[in-house]
């Protein structure tokens, strides 16, 4: 394996990673400090993807449809606050795993009516659309790059949003904690709504940016959500610097597993057999990692404090 | 009544005390980050005495019965059950070693029914928990040692109802049932009187007094009124620390514990 | 004599469930009769699904353990069968006590590792190791990879499974056994423990049980239950492939359980009935309302879903022993 391709695969890791985080920090967020087994985050990647890919489609002007795109995620987070997820914070986590699994079906059956079961594609802008080089003899794609920027212009948001503002600190204080919030004069229910509004807003910041990556279809969203629960558990329930390294971590294992298994099992393999199992061994990997860190440390890497 | 004081030096050079005791704290210590919660506590309980913990809120009481019974390891210094060293041993392990608990909080099965709650106390004593055939709410053998476990409370009279349905002191009394159970050799009783009412807090002194008999009982409370009525022994805990321990009357004329606490009380 | 008289006294107290197992001995002579030989495939399957929602719902209901994983269990059955024939083992009976072992020990390795944790962990680690499984069967390509792989139904020396009654009655009698060997489970010492273990685990260490115990044990049963249904779905189905054991499938046997009552013996199957007939049914139903979205059911399932959750605590049997007195086995709200 080549220089070139390893650092070819380390950015793509990077880029997985960083669009990991922007799904797993508000999610994280809902679990660990709210307490809420939230499992339809994933249909917001696929609301703001949709969002974007149509309103491109529509107005021919991917900027204009990717920054349309993010208030509607938030708003779509709000009302489904509103309408339903408040009315299960009391119940237990099974409750919240069926009557968010019956969300997704219902989010993805509602795109597949909206939109057909086929997947939409988007072209990129011609700005966007060429290669720079990354080493002299290595190009890589623009968008991926401004992919992997604009994710960590958000992820130092979200920290700062976390960490230095007021609703951050009441988010760390007392999010699940009535006595608290109320002690702290905080009302907890619009606090609750604005950490799901933000949440699906981030999720669909990450569903924009993934849409000319990927096919944008029904259910494209699960196999993200899966992976960013992996991301939030590795990282420690609650903390938005815990999901920021596992997403990196998670991002970067199964880009790269993905690569380097075929490789190593062609050694022993015929080539199709190896190309074929060595992405589904990558996705193991990135569940074993998650196991071993629970067995070893059942909380987390970094558990939220208090 | 001397105060019996078996630290650590006496089971080291091997001497085994005349009576000896059912439980023994040797040089226990336990802190949190700043908080320091036992500083060297070293006491002792006898077979047929009840021995008194009391302290203002927060001197440690209930973190020194926790690593009596389990819940919390010591950060050093030793638990002696029948002169057994437990301290490494796990909650269950200890429980059928001989320690029965009652807690602060009413720890029952609130689900199930009085009789339920005491069936699955009686199977845990007989060691026959892990049987898949027979139905165990139906098995005569388990009632009849069930309603046993219910009479030595009164409870019996109630043992159809729902735990849900019980008023509080009968909470508190099936709790008190519940940690007798397992016929322990040393009972830690958490404030059982906590909520109760005062013809309810009588009752609950005459069952308490009815069963030290058999067993060693250390008892935090914080109704002065039955400790003194109770106690063979008092200790006085504060800040993690014994400041004092005897009888109940030295106890009553000593000036640190009236200064450090009972002033407090008013 | 003494099972006899509890298994009577049991069945008494179980009328939905015998009475649901007495529909489906019947069953055939019915599709017979009304020439629907479609509708016992059906039945079939709401058999081997109520059969794995069983198996599940005596840690989930009884052991308040939430294990998002369990499709794992019924895939891993279902690979025994598969894998056994691919190397020239047709014996059912082979299959199945492959299975028995290979979940039992899968179960107890997993039970053990997951139950060191508790709550959201618990989910997450069944559902990460149930990906482990999903992934590591999508990437063994000689058994079909991502397609799967056709298979034969097994040969059980007392069924010919080409019959197709002969499949069903053996599918059939296995749910018989597995509700039997439940009823009795869920009453004994094990079982009563168990059930405390979710109501207060701190009051079960405090009598001197080790809740964990109970817990893995109950888990392996668990898991050997899901394992058998497996075996017996890949020879009903005659296709294995690693769809079965989909994480959302493990969420279709919580569905199940929670519709028809979590913590009860009939729960499961009559939730299996309910599940599969919405399944048949709703298509038809948007069809005859509006005939373009046919096949987009789930539109309407995934808030029934939302609707059975948020107002009918208790599920099916909740609503139905309202009118009766069943409190055999007391439901726990789970919390």
């Amino acid at each position: 394996m080549t220089l070139t391709l390893l650092l070819e695969q380390i950015f793509n890791g990077l880029q997985s990673g960083v669009m990991l985080f922007l799904i797993a920090a508000g999610l994280t967020l809902i679990l660990g400090v709210m307490n809420f087994v939230f499992l339809a985050h994933g249909a917001q990647v696929m609301i703001g993807a949709y969002a974007a890919a149509s309103l491109t489609g529509i107005t021919g002007n991917f900027y204009f449809g990717a920054l349309a795109a993010i208030p509607i995620t938030f708003l779509s987070g709000y009302v489904l606050e509103y309408l339903l997820i408040r009315h299960l914070y009391q119940r237990d986590h099974m409750d919240q795993v069926l009557a968010t699994f019956g969300l997704i079906l219902f989010f993805n059956e509602m795109i597949r009516i909206g939109f057909g079961p086929a997947a939409l594609f988007s072209n990129l802008p011609p700005s966007l659309s060429g290669f720079v080089y990354i080493l002299p003899d290595t190009p890589y794609p623009v968008y991926r790059l401004v992919v992997i920027g604009a994710g960590l212009v958000c992820a130092v948001g979200i920290h700062y949003l976390v960490n230095r503002t007021k609703v951050g600190a009441m988010v760390r204080a007392g999010a699940n904690n009535e006595a608290m919030a109320a002690a702290l004069g905080v009302n907890i229910g619009l606090l609750r709504r604005f950490i799901f509004a933000a949440g699906a807003c981030f999720a669909g910041i990450a569903g924009v940016m993934l849409g000319p990556l990927t096919a944008v279809e029904p259910g494209m969203g699960e196999p993200l959500l899966i992976l960013s629960l992996v991301v939030i558990i590795i990282g420690g329930l609650g903390s938005v610097r815990g999901a920021f390294i596992a997403a990196v971590i998670v991002g970067v294992v199964d880009t790269l597993g993905r690569v380097v298994l075929p490789l190593i099992l062609r050694s022993f393999m015929e080539q199709s057999a190896a190309d074929g199992a060595g992405p589904a061994l990558a996705s193991m990997m990135v569940y074993l990692l998650m196991t071993i860190v629970l067995v070893v440390k059942p909380t987390g890497l970094f558990p939220a404090k208090g | 009544m001397d105060i019996p004081f078996w630290g650590a030096k006496n089971l080291s050079t091997g001497r085994r005390p005349v009576t000896s005791p059912v439980l023994n704290l040797a040089n226990i210590n336990k802190s949190y980050a700043a908080l320091q919660a036992a500083r060297d506590i070293s006491l002792s309980v006898e077979r047929g005495q009840i021995h008194a913990l009391i302290g203002p809120n927060g001197a440690g009481k209930t973190t020194l019965i926790n690593q009596i019974y389990g819940s919390e390891t010591p950060d050093s210094g030793s638990v002696f059950l029948n002169g057994e060293n437990i301290t490494g041993l796990s909650v269950p392990k200890r429980v059928r070693k001989g320690i029965g608990r009652s807690f602060q909080i009413s720890n029952v099965l609130t689900d199930f029914a009085v009789i339920e709650n005491a069936i699955i106390a009686e199977q845990a004593r007989r060691d026959e928990a892990f049987r898949f055939f027979r139905p165990a709410f139906s098995d005569q053998d388990l009632i009849a040692g069930a309603m046993i476990v219910l009479e030595r409370v009164g409870l019996q009279a109630r043992a159809d109802d729902l735990v849900s349905d019980l008023a509080h002191g009968e909470c508190r009394l099936l709790e008190l049932a519940l940690a007798l159970s397992g016929t322990p050799s040393l009972l830690l009783l958490d404030e059982p009187m906590a909520g109760a009412g005062p013809e309810e807090t009588m009752y609950m002194t005459r069952v308490i007094e009815s069963m030290r008999e058999n067993v060693g009982i250390l008892l935090i409370e914080h109704d002065m009124d039955a400790v003194f009525r109770l106690a063979d022994v008092i200790t006085v805990l504060v800040e993690g620390q014994i400041i004092a321990s005897g009888e109940p009357d030295e106890i009553r004329a000593n000036r640190n514990v009236l200064a450090a606490y009972l002033g407090d009380e008013g | 004599m003494d099972f006899f008289r509890l298994l009577l006294a049991g069945v008494r107290e179980q009328r939905m469930l015998f009475g649901l197992m007495a529909g489906f001995a019947l069953f055939p002579a019915y599709t017979a009769y009304a020439d629907l030989p479609f509708w016992n495939d059906v039945a079939m399957r709401i058999m081997l699904l109520g059969m794995a929602a069983m198996g599940l719902n005596l840690i989930l209901g009884y052991g308040g353990m939430v294990s998002f994983g369990h499709a794992a269990f019924v895939g891993i059955g279902a690979y025994c069968a598969g894998i056994s024939q691919f190397y020239g083992l047709y014996n059912g009976w082979a299959h199945l006590a492959l299975s028995l072992g290979v979940c039992g020990i899968l179960g107890l390795v997993i039970g053990f590792l997951a139950l060191r944790t508790s709550g959201i962990y618990f989910i997450m680690i069944t559902l990460a190791f149930a990906q482990m499984l999903f992934f590591l069967f999508v990437s063994l390509e000689q058994y079909g990879g991502d397609d799967g792989m056709s298979i034969d139904r097994a040969e059980f020396v007392l069924f010919d499974l080409y019959d197709p009654l002969r499949l069903y009655y053996l599918i059939w009698s296995t749910l018989l056994i597995i509700s039997v060997v439940l009823l009795f489970l869920v009453r004994s010492r094990f079982g009563v423990v168990l059930q405390a273990t979710k109501n207060n685990e701190s009051r079960v260490e405090a009598l001197g049980l080790s809740p964990l115990g109970f817990k893995v044990t109950g888990y392996v049963i668990s898991a050997m239950i899901c394992g058998v249904a497996g075996t017996l779905f890949a020879s009903w189905q005659e296709y294995v492939s690693p769809d079965i054991m989909h994480w959302s499938r493990s969420g279709e046997l919580m569905i199940i359980i929670i519709l028809g009552g979590l913590a009860t013996l009939a729960g499961p199957l009559l939730g299996a009935v309910v599940f599969l007939l919405l399944e048949e049914f709703l298509p038809e139903l948007l069809y005859l309302i509006a005939p373009d979205y046919a096949e987009n059911w789930m539109i309407i399932f995934g808030p029934i879903m939302i609707f059975v959750v948020l107002f009918a605590r208790g599920g099916l049997i909740g609503w139905i022993s309202r009118f009766g007195a069943q409190r055999i086995y007391r439901q726990g709200d789970g919390r």
